[in-house]
């Protein structure tokens, strides 16, 4: 009765409070379905509360009984996001002030409000990308009470199934749901009838067994495949022909298409440990410390090309050996 | 099939060109000095690296000037078609040797007469 009237005196006050920072930010429709959804939400979440720091334990369990599990999705949420982002200064200036000039305890007021402003941010940015709405979440996980079999038909219009058809929208299915439930009652109950028997797994050993494909299975395959290949029938299949032929390339367009070059950048940069056969004194050295050098800033090439170009100074610096001595 | 008579091209300039593609795919090259511009790109892509390599050693100032001399002699014994500077960019279609864009590899009246009848994407005439 108090509790009410109070709850309902602050859920309308948080309400002026959240039009006068919402006018300033968002747009006119999507203020009044916030102020909508926030209306129910606030005075939920104010009664839970009040309630609990009263330690009125018998009016708790008669109210809780209902919105249970919504009401402790609720808390576990607000606890998650307060580890979120931290909100907008003004937000933060104006929840301040409103608890101030509420009668109850402010430090509690500021840190709820805070709490619903972060929830709300939490939501719209997930309406925004296109994420599930929270209400699926929360009746998902809220449990089926067990009717009796004579309830049958009402336990099946309380199933909510997450199927969901084109638009994204929840199918209540009021037709499909006695079928579907009929079948799936029958499919598992029952005796086995012993009709098929289980398939070995003997014959897919077999298969794998085949050799390897002779020339006749390989031109019998483009055969097939020749004969199977109709011309393009527009332009899509054309363009995807040719792609499939690497005239066209794949789109997005992958800068690294035929690249594959796993090497990590320090395979790249480091080479001095190829240099090992060369001596560590004189020209020669200075020579292909400078090569390194070079090769370690070229982009283009591969690990296994830039080996096979210090080996190939390697094998030619050993031809010359013999010159080399007599200089 | 295809490599050996790509290696030997007796004929008037006949090559086969090694594709699978099904349709229609010209098999003579336009006349013979673009046959041989062909010849050399296949020679100059082969010892590109060599040439690479061998010229690093000659264009020094740290390694004896025996050495270099020795790779001076070593890189003209290569093949004188090997070297990129005998290429040519020829027109594509017509084996022109001058007056060639490189961008579309064509000759001026190519593309021109190909721009005139809208078939070159995103060419339109100049008017200002």
């Amino acid at each position: 009765e108090k509790d009410e009237s109070v709850a309902s005196k602050d859920s309308t006050t948080e309400e002026a409070s959240k039009r006068q920072e919402g006018t300033a930010e968002t747009p006119k429709q999507k203020l009044l379905d916030i102020i909508g959804n926030m209306k129910v939400e606030v005075s939920y979440r104010k009664k839970l509360q009040q309630l609990k720091t009263r330690e009125i334990k018998k009016q708790a369990t008669d109210n809780l009984e209902g919105p249970d599990s919504e009401g402790t999705m609720l808390q576990r949420t607000t606890e998650q996001i307060q580890r979120g982002k931290p909100l907008n200064p003004e937000l933060v200036e104006a929840a301040s002030a409103v608890a101030s000039s509420l009668p109850l305890n402010k430090k509690q007021t500021v840190s709820e409000l805070l709490a619903q402003l972060r929830r709300h941010e939490e939501t719209t940015d997930k309406q925004k990308k296109g994420g599930i709405v929270n209400i699926r979440n929360v009746i998902s996980e809220m449990a089926v009470k067990r009717q009796s079999p004579a309830q049958r038909g009402v336990r099946i219009s309380n199933r909510i199934f997450l199927d969901l058809d084109e638009d994204g929208q929840n199918i209540k299915p009021g037709r499909l749901s006695p079928q579907s439930f009929d079948s799936r009652r029958s499919l598992k109950v029952g005796r086995r009838l012993n009709i098929f028997t289980k398939a070995s797994t003997e014959t897919e050993n077999a298969l794998k067994t085949v050799s390897s494909p002779t020339i006749w299975d390989l031109e019998f395959a483009k055969e097939i495949a020749a004969i199977t290949a109709q011309p393009p029938r527009n332009g899509f299949e054309e363009m995807i022909q040719w792609t499939k032929e690497g005239i066209l390339w794949e789109f997005p367009v992958d800068n690294e298409a035929g690249m594959e070059d796993d090497a990590e950048f320090h395979e790249h940069i480091f080479l001095e440990k190829h240099l090992e056969d060369f001596p560590k004194q004189g020209p020669i050295r200075h020579f292909m410390e400078l090569v390194i050098c070079g090769l370690s800033k070229n982009p283009y090439l591969s690990v296994k090309q830039k080996i096979e170009h210090i080996e190939w100074f390697q094998k030619y610096f050993e031809e010359k050996k013999e010159l080399l001595q007599g200089i | 099939m295809a490599a050996s008579a790509l290696g030997w091209a007796l004929r008037a300039a006949r090559q086969v060109l090694p594709s699978p593609c099904t349709r229609q795919v010209r098999s003579y090259y336009v006349d013979w000095r673009m046959l041989r511009d062909v010849k050399r790109r296949k020679l100059a892509y082969e010892y590109a690296d060599e040439r690479l390599r061998i010229n690093a050693i000659r264009k020094n100032a740290i390694l004896p000037k025996e050495l270099q001399e020795v790779a001076d002699k070593e890189i003209a014994d290569l093949p004188r078609d090997s070297c990129p500077v005998r290429i040519r960019n020829r027109c594509v279609l017509t084996s022109r040797p001058r007056g060639v864009k490189r961008r579309w590899r064509l000759s001026r009246i190519v593309f021109r007469h190909f721009a005139d009848h809208a078939q070159m994407s995103g060419i339109q005439r100049a008017m200002w």
